[in-house]
């Protein structure tokens, strides 16, 4: 191309750099060193004395591969639940909401854009025990007596649905608002079922938002501890829970970048095995 | 034309009607508290501002308020300026498409991971915790987002516009501030605003960087949650759902059609 060269004749060549070397200076570099340093032993004063593995095998214990196995069910079941929502939600928005679609657009993005934490306290007010929840249930005489919400598992569940919801609505929406919506009258016209119709023509075509919209929930899902810990009551331990706890007490800090060096390795096999398993199931659909 | 579907458009309404009511139940009900007179769990009694007028008055949540405002006007700044920079490079001839894939990698790490390691980091280098880590941090978190929005949309410009610059005798330079930039402000502009309500938000990063000296609004509001329930919460709920829906607004007036990315 001739016109990119004259214009490589003015100005620095270097300017497009500061982006590149700030990520790696202050992203890729980081996360090498946490790797690097779960594999290093330390003098008491922070002198290297040499490779080992004995941090890594600190945590060949069954205690933690329960809390492993349970972020893997919290983010896996998170997932899912945020998907059977939020599919017939990007469905209605991008096919039937019409004149009202900016307007429940809107709605959808502004407790996306609001500080979480507030979300969780707005969640207090539902599940405590003088709550909305209990209050209309006592009034309809659904229950005798109040129900314990709060510091369960419900409740942690309820709060990962409620703030990771938006993240898998917008990619599939946008890919739903990409297809092409006469395939499926097409798809009508040659006798397939509504069912043929979802799970030959559309799921396939939208897999794109569906994988980035998995992928969005369930790795976020994976490390949170924030969200167990305000709505769990700290009861219940996952990886984000182990690895905060064991940065920020005194002494441990190494031994809490080896545990999260070991499940995020396992995470990152995990999210390769989902990508092409979602692959698939789009691939399978097309023979 | 509607469609049909499983579910038939009626119960399609409701289960949409249910997902909404399950989002907005629980703001319904924190908004209306915050302009009871007692305390929650005490059932409502009179209407009152005391708890917005209580919140003003709290000079401390102010300050950390503030400090939220320089983190993320900074990292919007330096991550908006970064793009700028990059696609300038690019419209040079720069090859960026083989680095692009580097800052996707916000989004496959948890942030939880990528807090850790930049406490380890900081921690190695000796760099003390505090509003400049934060503002580091938080720019790398803007990156992930301002780089591969702002060169997607780079890569959709027409060239014939910018090939047309050049053949009707502009500079390079001025091809790049007067066709380039001005076609790409609507996704600088969105992507700012992204980044901004990011960083403004972001608790999982902040809570391992920030040290023990610099407080935000997040870490405020979760010191204030963990203390149990307080009616300034309430209104500065309110607040901050007036000002998230202001920008949710622009937001929506910058987005073209079906564009609409988080």
């Amino acid at each position: 191309m001739k016109i990119p060269k004259s214009i490589t004749s003015e100005g620095p060549f270097a300017i497009g750099i500061p982006a590149i070397v700030w990520q790696v200076l202050f992203f890729c570099l980081p996360i090498l060193l946490i790797v690097i340093t779960s594999f290093i032993e330390f003098s008491e004063i922070g002198e290297v004395l040499g490779f080992t593995f004995e941090k890594i095998t600190y945590f060949f214990n069954p205690i933690y591969f329960r809390v492993i196995g349970l972020s893997f069910a919290l983010a896996l079941s998170n997932a899912l639940i945020c998907f059977s929502l939020a599919y017939p939600l990007a469905y209605f928005l991008a096919f039937r909401g019409r004149r009202f679609k900016s307007v429940l657009l809107f709605f959808l993005l502004i407790p996306f854009w609001t500080n979480f934490l507030l979300h969780v306290y707005a969640w207090f007010y539902v599940l405590e025990k003088h709550g909305f929840v209990n209050n209309l249930l006592l009034s309809l005489g659904i229950i005798q007596e109040p129900l314990v919400l709060l510091n369960t598992p419900i409740a942690i569940m309820i709060m990962m649905a409620y703030y990771y919801l938006p993240f898998m609505v917008l990619p599939i929406y946008s890919s739903l608002e990409r297809f092409n919506p006469s395939l499926i009258e097409a798809s009508y016209d040659l006798g397939a079922s509504w069912f043929q119709t979802f799970r030959q023509i559309i799921l396939p075509l939208t897999m794109r938002g569906i994988r980035a919209g998995f992928f969005l929930v369930y790795i976020p899902s994976f490390g949170e501890f924030a969200i167990p810990g305000l709505m769990g009551g700290d009861k219940i331990m996952f990886v984000g829970t182990v690895v905060s706890e064991f940065i920020l007490a005194e002494g441990t800090g190494s031994l809490g970048a080896a545990f999260m060096v070991i499940s995020g390795a396992l995470l990152l096999i995990s999210a390769i095995f989902f990508y092409f398993l979602l692959g698939r199931l789009s691939g399978r659909a097309h023979g | 034309m509607a469609k049909p579907s499983y579910i038939g458009p009626v119960g399609h309404i409701l289960l949409v009607a249910s997902t909404y009511l399950f989002l907005w139940v629980p703001i319904i009900v924190l908004l209306a508290f915050s302009f009871n007179s007692e305390v929650f769990p005490a059932p409502w009694k009179s209407f009152t501002f005391k708890w917005y007028i209580e919140l003003i008055q709290n000079i401390y949540l102010w300050k950390t308020f503030v400090n939220s405002l320089i983190i993320a006007f900074s990292s919007t700044f330096i991550s908006i300026l970064m793009g700028i920079f990059l696609i300038f490079f690019v419209a040079q001839g720069g090859r960026f498409g083989k680095y692009l894939n580097l800052f996707y990698g916000s989004v496959i790490i948890p942030e939880t991971v990528l807090g850790v390691s930049l406490l380890g980091f900081f921690g190695l280098t000796s760099i003390s915790l505090g509003l400049a880590t934060l503002i580091v941090g938080h720019t790398i978190l803007g990156l992930g987002f301002v780089v591969p929005l702002v060169y997607a949309r780079y890569l959709e410009l027409d060239t014939r516009l910018t090939e047309a610059s050049l053949a009707l005798g502009a500079t390079p330079l001025q091809t790049f501030f007067k066709v380039t930039l001005p076609l790409l402000k609507p996704t600088l502009i969105s992507s700012a605003l992204l980044v901004f309500i990011i960083s403004f938000d972001d608790f999982i990063l902040t809570y391992f960087c920030s040290g023990s000296s610099t407080q935000t609004l997040s870490l405020y509001i979760l010191s204030m949650i963990r203390s149990g329930v307080s009616p300034v919460m309430n209104a500065l709920s309110a607040v901050l759902l007036f000002i998230s829906s202001i920008m949710v607004i622009i937001y929506f007036h910058l987005s073209t059609r079906g564009k609409i990315f988080l």
